[in-house]
């Protein structure tokens, strides 16, 4: 009965499948004309060296009281600094994207801090300070420059001991007044300078890109985004350079759309400044006394400050707690700005003076954990003071359009490409080829899950889907176009212990990534209470498996290290995710329940799971019990917590950039109002030094923010990152296929009730996507598991004349012009491999443009007017091979090559068996029965009864 | 269902033997009897007792003769209705819908879809080269194609823009669909729904194994009849494999959206409907009742008089459980 059932419910599918295909059915297609989008000139490609860089000559001098110049040479080298700043790229950026700064010969710092960025950077010794600034080399000045607090831009109401900068030697007099910089609108406005009294002030106020100036002598005088915690963390970094005088940083450059008052875009100039700190050059303003005091001398003669600590500074211990303690024990003091107090331990030097020639309290290479007070002349605080800023490298760089570009300047109306996020860098990119050609079409790409952006184009709702394998079509068969070759990775953001810098090869293998993802870490004490996981480690990394793949971590657990941030909708990823782990024997016996050699058991709520699947579900419902008031009023499975997945990949991409996980077990109380209440939310962002997240990324999206990606385990102990070479191995391993992944268990698609046996889509093999098998993956040693293609998937057959031709040119676009890499409208950005005619890509190019002929000479099906030709069908055989009515080829099939042809003429799936035994024999046998029994009676009475009684 | 109907077929037999009260009599004692010998039996052939032979095969005669003449009833009654009477209910049943189609195409009142009641006629449907006329009614259930054919739930009307299904039984109750595998690409339907009259050119038949007919363009309208057949000599009544014929309209009436979009298992190709089960006990518990009424009529009243009074009864409940019967059985044969 159930078979019977089955197999109707298969016929009255076929059925359905059939009357779905003609209502969604659109317009049928004529030949579209053949326009190649090659004849359009794209906005503005226009080949510019995309990296920079340079080279400065830096000295620190101090003029001596006899005139002479004292400078400090490069210990090294006897020679001053010869700084060199190279920027990879600087072209046609975005909003958020990071590039890299790397610099040679620059001082080595000390004194390092924590966190680098923003105000917490600023108590370093000879940093490089990195800043955006608005403004071409030419007109960048220090009040364009974007600081995200007061203190990193002006100095208020400070001793003379701080008055560093009154002795710049290459600051003009104006710039040595008692106060400087305030905006004379502001000076009322402004309560914490000390006009009268005897502290010095230096504001450097901040000029938006509107022209407002916000004077920026206390917090309510910034620009509104330097909010403390402002929706994106400070950018400006004080980075750090190593004994051997190099560094290099990701800085992250924000666009108008991030950054209104900075104004930065695609029509106003903006500069990375960059300004490697070697000290303030000092002037000799008051004459010093000759007798005992020569700081510098002895010290020039020792090879500089920087060798050995500064003797000025820690030959006199005691001056600096004088220094410090002096303007507020002595308010009497001297009023003039330029002539100090003079302190009592003789030394004739006023105390600005002084502070200008100190050399550090750091030696190179330390740390500077505690934030301990460092020495103002040779730290990032002072920036902007002239001789500072005349060492600055101004990088130029270009914004890219907003992503917002083609709806402002365009105002036809989008053709909607419906699909993968995988994409989405590369459309960003080249969106404006398109809106801003008026050759070309509209396009526009939406992003959703694969699986709904399938259906939408299946059922005439969208011209095309971008997904990255195939799926199930209704009755209209279709072409899977190869457009980009890219993948996921996984991309992590982890410190290394006692401020070492990131790690950089973070290593994963299949069953890590099954415990994170099965939710087999506790996270916490609140998790280990949960069953069945008592003895398992409580984050990545306290996991010994973890930490034999990356030694030299630190182990201080932390929620973060429980949880990979992950999607929560179906998307191809999780499905490539997933069936990479599904290929690992390892970690399918730990997910079936076996425990991993060090102990470790699998969550028991996932135990079992189901792989590969589109879409991760979260099983776990465990609530901890707690004596926290906060989560005993607000009960939530922790594990869920922990987890908590995000919609897209783009999210998961700027948790990352800001070392923000989405851990949502943040539960506040606020016990001033009655009764308490609370406030449940995401865990604070990490901080720099201790961060330890991972989380699923887009190729495209790593590449863009600059984020590091995990190289994961192929062959047992080999390890492949994503490049472009393992991109391209990847690939040799692919083969065209139009099986429906998963279609087999029925499981993928999320259709509970689809045919048992595995369904193939509608569309011919040669126009079918390629499927990387992982088990071959699992025996390359080059291949990287997580390479994928999306493919731009249409109709073959029914698609609008309109759309088709859209669709055909979108491909024949994007897989040429398209393919050129680059930062420009219309090239393809980082993360993905180009598609072109030769090499391992060659294969996908022709189909590409297979498919593209194929989607734009579609003509609907007529085959009515075929019909008189069509051979007869002759009842009375069942079992005759019927020549099928649909194999008749469309009308106007062969005017074209036989490869339109067949293109027309739509390949489509079998007729179903559908039957019935049930049906087949009952009649026959009721009858027969009947007749027997029937016959039986007529012998019983006839034959037997009578002769008994007789 | 066998042994239940048999109680009141029993009676006949026992009516011809005698009186009214003596067979009440013998009939009890052939109850016990033939156990009895049925018993020793089994512990002994017939050999060690020959002097009770002649009575031993009358009873053990009278039991297979009662028996089998049940079975034989119950086969033959249910083939007899399932390809005779079935036919003439379903005639009758087609005037009616035909009468009331008649009435509400001529009143604008058809009804168009999307959801249309079960049962209720929805179009006309013409094959003139295998002279078939029919009313379409909604619902493909079992029990719905017992009217005359169903139209799939799920699907548009026929001639409406898209792909319309109707489904028709093969053999039974008429066999409406019987002769559509005879159809040829070329042939003609007229369908006339609500919105007007359609004729669709057939496409061609389809079996198991042949692809699906090439997509439809947009705007034309396609209609699928699907019946089964069945394969060898016995073909006319073995319809056990679903069979298709597709056909395609150039001009298409508007389909009104917010069409279901599945129907549930009993209303799919070749689709039984459990849900009869109740219903089949409540009538064989009826068909009992008549038996045990009979048996106490037949001691105070002779069987002339009990039998007709009880016939029509016997011959209206048999039918009505035959046609529940049907409902259990696939919906296309």
């Amino acid at each position: 009965m159930r078979n019977l059932r089955l197999i109707a419910l298969l016929c009255a599918m076929l059925v359905l499948g059939g009357g779905l295909s003609v209502v969604g059915g659109p317009v049928a297609a004529k030949p579209a004309q053949d326009e190649k989008g090659k004849d359009g000139k794209d906005g503005q490609s226009t080949a510019v060296a995309d990296s920079w860089s340079q080279t400065k000559e830096m000295v620190r001098r101090f003029a001596e009281a006899d005139g002479t110049l004292y400078e400090f040479t490069n210990p090294d080298t006897g020679a001053p600094y010869q700084v060199t700043v190279s920027v990879d790229h600087t072209q046609n950026l975005r909003g958020r994207e990071r590039v890299e700064i790397s610099w040679t010969g620059a001082q080595p710092s000390g004194g390092r801090a924590a966190d680098p960025y923003g105000e917490k950077g600023l108590q370093q010794e000879y940093p490089v300070v990195i800043m955006q600034c608005r403004g071409t080399p030419e007109t960048v000045t220090p009040e364009t420059c974007w600081t995200s607090s007061v203190a990193q831009r002006s100095m208020i109401s400070q001793p003379a001991s701080a008055a560093v900068w009154l002795h710049d030697l290459d600051a003009p007099a104006a710039d040595k007044e008692k106060v400087v910089g305030v905006p004379a609108a502001d000076k009322d406005a402004c309560k914490q300078v000390d006009w009268n009294g005897p502290a010095y002030t230096r504001v450097t106020p901040f000029v938006a890109a509107s022209g407002k100036v916000y004077a920026a002598c206390d917090s309510e005088h910034m620009p509104p985004e330097a909010a403390v915690d402002s929706a994106f963390p400070p950018a400006e970094v004080t980075a750090f350079t190593d004994a051997s005088g190099k560094g290099s940083v990701q800085f992250e450059v924000r666009s108008d759309v991030e950054n209104e008052s900075l104004g930065c875009n695609q029509d106003t100039a903006c500069s990375i400044v960059v300004v490697p700190i070697v000290g303030v050059s000092c002037d000799h303003n008051v004459p010093a006394p000759t007798s005992r005091q020569s700081p510098t001398g002895s010290a020039s003669v020792t090879g500089g400050p920087t060798a050995t600590a500064d003797p000025s500074g820690s030959g006199s211990p005691s001056a600096t707690e004088t220094v410090t303690s002096s303007p507020s024990s002595d308010p009497s003091g001297s009023p003039s700005p330029t002539e100090d107090t003079q302190p009592d331990d003789g030394n004739p030097m006023p105390l600005s003076l002084r502070g200008c020639r100190r050399g550090g309290r750091f030696l190179p290479g330390t740390s500077n954990g505690a934030g301990e007070g460092i020495d103002l002349s040779v730290g990032p605080r002072l920036w902007w003071s002239a001789s500072n800023w005349k060492n600055r490298f101004t990088v130029p760089i270009t914004f890219g359009p907003p992503p917002d570009a083609c709806d402002i300047l365009d105002s036809r109306a989008p053709t909607g490409f419906y699909g993968s996020e995988l994409l989405a860098q590369a459309a960003l990119q080249w969106a404006p080829a398109y809106c801003l050609n008026k050759k070309r079409f509209k396009f526009q790409h939406n992003q959703m899950p694969d699986q709904a952006g399938f259906s939408l184009m299946d059922n005439g709702g969208g011209a095309a889907a971008l997904v990255s394998s195939a799926y199930e079509s209704g009755s209209d068969p279709v072409g899977y176009a190869p457009t980009a070759v890219t993948g996921f990775s996984i991309g992590y953001v982890i410190d290394r212990p006692d401020n070492a810098g990131e790690y950089t090869d973070l290593r994963l293998n299949a069953r890590l990534l099954a415990k994170l993802l099965t939710q087999s870490y506790p996270g916490s004490d609140l998790g280990r209470a949960h069953p069945g996981m008592e003895d398992n480690p409580l984050a990545l990394m306290n996991d010994p498996e973890f930490k034999e793949l990356n030694p030299g971590l630190s182990e201080i657990t932390q929620e973060a290290g429980a949880a990979l941030l992950s999607l929560s909708n179906s998307a191809d990823v999780v499905y490539q995710l997933t069936d990479y782990i599904a290929h690992d024997r390892d970690a399918m016996a730990f997910v079936n329940g076996q425990p991993d050699p060090w102990g470790m058991v699998v969550n028991p709520s996932y135990k079992k799971v189901d792989l590969p699947r589109a879409e991760w579900p979260l099983l776990d419902t465990f609530v901890p019990q707690t004596h926290d008031t906060c989560m005993q009023a607000n009960p939530a499975p922790y594990f869920t917590q922990l987890a908590a997945p995000v919609t897209t990949l783009r999210k998961i991409a700027e948790a990352l950039l800001d070392a923000w996980p989405n851990v949502q077990t943040r539960c506040d109380t606020d016990v001033s109002t009655n009764p308490p209440t609370f406030k449940l939310g995401r865990k604070a962002r990490q901080g720099y030094g201790t961060r330890f997240m991972l989380g699923v990324v887009s190729l495209g999206d790593a590449e863009r923010f600059g984020l590091r990606s995990a190289a994961l385990e192929t062959k047992p102990g080999v390890y492949v990152a994503p490049t472009p070479d393992s991109l391209g191995a990847a690939l040799k391993l692919a083969k065209q296929s139009a099986a429906v992944p998963g279609g087999d268990a029925g499981k993928k698609k999320g259709a509970g009730k689809t045919a048992p046996q595995a369904r193939p889509t509608t569309g011919p093999v040669k126009y079918a996507p390629y499927v990387i098998d992982q088990a071959k993956v699992r025996r390359s040693a080059k291949a990287y598991p997580g390479t994928m293609v999306v493919y731009t998937a249409a109709k073959l057959a029914n698609l609008p004349e309109e759309d088709a031709a859209k669709v055909a040119q979108f491909i024949r676009i994007a897989t040429t012009e398209g393919q050129r890499r680059g930062s420009g409208n219309g090239q393809l950005p980082g993360g993905y491999l180009p598609i072109t005619n030769q090499g391992v890509t060659g294969e996908l190019f022709r189909t590409a443009q297979a498919v593209a002929g194929a989607v734009e000479k579609q003509k609907s099906a007529q085959p009515q007017e075929e019909m008189p030709s069509a051979p007869e069908v002759d009842p009375d055989h069942a079992d005759i091979a019927d020549v099928p009515v649909g194999a008749v080829p469309a009308a106007g099939a062969g005017e074209t090559s036989v490869d339109a042809a067949t293109g027309e003429a739509v390949a489509m799936p079998q007729t179903q068996a559908v039957g019935s035994d049930l049906g087949g024999r009952l009649l026959p046998l009721l009858i027969l029965l009947g007749l027997l029994a029937g016959a039986l009676t007529m012998v019983v009475r006839t034959v037997v009864i009578p002769r008994s009684r007789r | 269902m066998t042994a239940l109907v048999d109680p009141p077929e029993t009676a006949p037999e026992l009516g011809a033997a005698g009186s009214a009260a003596v067979p009440a009599r013998r009939r009890a004692v052939r109850v016990r009897r033939p156990r009895r010998a049925l018993g020793g039996r089994a512990r002994t052939p017939r050999r060690p007792a020959p002097a009770r032979a002649p009575e031993q095969v009358e009873a053990l005669g009278s039991v297979v003769s009662t028996a089998t003449t049940m079975i034989a009833l119950v086969c033959l009654w249910l083939a007899a209705q399932m390809l005779l009477l079935g036919g003439i209910a379903q005639e009758r049943s087609q005037d009616l819908l035909y009468r009331e189609f008649r009435t509400q195409v001529a009143g604008a009142t058809a009804p168009v879809g999307p959801v249309t009641p079960v049962g209720e006629p929805v179009a006309l449907l013409t094959i003139p080269r295998l002279g078939v006329e029919q009313v379409v009614v909604e619902g493909t259930a079992s029990g719905d194609l017992l009217a005359g054919p169903g139209h799939l739930r799920n699907t548009p009307l026929p001639g409406q823009a898209g792909t319309s299904v109707v489904f028709g039984r093969a053999a039974t109750y008429g066999g409406p669909f019987g002769d559509l595998p005879q159809l040829r690409a070329g042939d003609q339907i007229q369908v006339v729904v609500g919105q007007g009259r359609a004729t669709f050119t057939v496409l061609g038949v389809r079996r198991a194994g042949d692809p699906l007919p090439q997509p439809a363009e947009a705007g034309t309208a396609r209609l699928t009849l699907v019946t089964a057949e069945g394969s060898g000599r016995l073909r006319a009544i073995s319809p056990g494999e679903v069979v298709y014929v597709d056909a395609e309209a150039e001009s298409a009436f508007p389909t009104p959206s917010g069409l279901p979009p599945t129907v549930p298992d009993p209303e799919k190709a070749m689709g039984t409907d459990p849900g009869a089960l109740p219903l089949l006990a409540l009538c064989l518990a009826l068909l009992l009742a008549l038996t045990l009424g009979v048996i106490a009529a037949r001691q105070k009243w002779s069987a002339v008089h009990v039998w007709v009074v009880a016939s029509p009864l016997a011959i209206a409940l048999s039918w009505a459980t035959t046609d529940v019967v049907m409902r259990l059985l696939p919906n296309l044969i």
